[in-house]
């Protein structure tokens, strides 16, 4: 897999794991099993920075553009559908051989997406 | 809540990303969704060691690399040091991310929370068997070549 390609969708759960951590009801149910949300949060939000920084300027700053507009940036591809917007995709995206080894975006959306193994 | 679960009874690792490792490759991912939700799930840790209760851990993480619950418990007899407090039970589970945002995820979390609290966490770590762990997380054991 493309190495960006690897890195936005690792800032996009990070994305979701502090999204998730601060959430009152999630943050309420941690603080129960006696774990620390609120530092949680702190760290991974340093390890967010560093991480934004290996990806590639162009593509930051477009996946920051798509998930401020859609709240999320990157999708799966399923069942050859951007399962963003559900859009089918055209047959020279699907039957590419190069399927995960470049950043590709929906056509249709402009969301990231890629193929599930 | 009856989820199927997978299950390794005797963990080999002896360090924590290991560890995670070892429960991932019960699940039918590939190698690079492996190696991607092994990276998400040690980054939450690296953040803050899931330790939920003595001997328990509970890393877990919501990824867009799974479409379904993905659960699985573990036990390690020597245990394993998380980095520095040693865990004996590891409930490792993964959410997908929805559309209609976390609230199943918060409600494995609440449910999970809710038996450790009572007398659950320290029936896990005593339980001799996956069938009778996954009985007392309320759990259903997944058929698997690994569960032991």
């Amino acid at each position: 897999m493309n190495n960006d390609l690897e890195r936005l969708i690792s800032l996009h759960d990070l994305d979701v794991m502090i999204s998730d951590l601060q959430n009152k009801d999630i943050r309420k149910q941690e603080k129960k099993l006696g774990l620390s949300p609120a530092a949680a949060v702190t760290e991974l939000k340093k390890m967010r920075c560093e991480l934004a920084l290996l990806i590639t300027r162009r593509n930051r700053d477009m996946y920051d553009q798509l998930a401020s507009h859609y709240g999320n940036a990157v999708v799966p591809v399923i069942n050859e559908r951007c399962s963003g917007c559900f859009t089918q995709l055209p047959t020279a995206f699907v039957a590419s051989p190069d399927r995960n080894k470049q950043v590709e975006t929906c056509p249709a959306c402009g969301r990231f997406i890629y193929w599930c193994d | 809540m009856k989820r199927p679960i997978f299950s390794n009874w005797s963990i080999t690792s002896v360090n924590r990303k290991a560890a995670i490792s070892e429960l991932l490759k019960l699940f039918p991912f590939q190698k690079t969704s492996e190696g991607l939700l092994l990276t998400a799930l040690e980054t939450r840790e690296q953040a803050e060691p899931t330790i939920v209760h003595k001997g328990i851990a509970m890393p877990h993480c919501r990824s867009i690399l799974v479409d379904d619950f993905m659960i699985a418990i573990g036990k390690s007899k020597k245990g394993i040091p998380w980095p520095v407090k040693k865990v004996k039970v590891i409930i490792l589970f993964i959410t997908p991310v929805k559309p209609s945002g976390p609230e199943e995820h918060m409600k494995l979390i609440k449910h999970l929370a809710k038996l450790l609290q009572s007398d659950g966490a320290e029936k896990l770590l005593s339980a001799d068997s996956p069938i009778e762990a996954a009985s007392i997380l309320k759990f259903t054991l997944q058929e698997s070549k690994q569960n032991e």
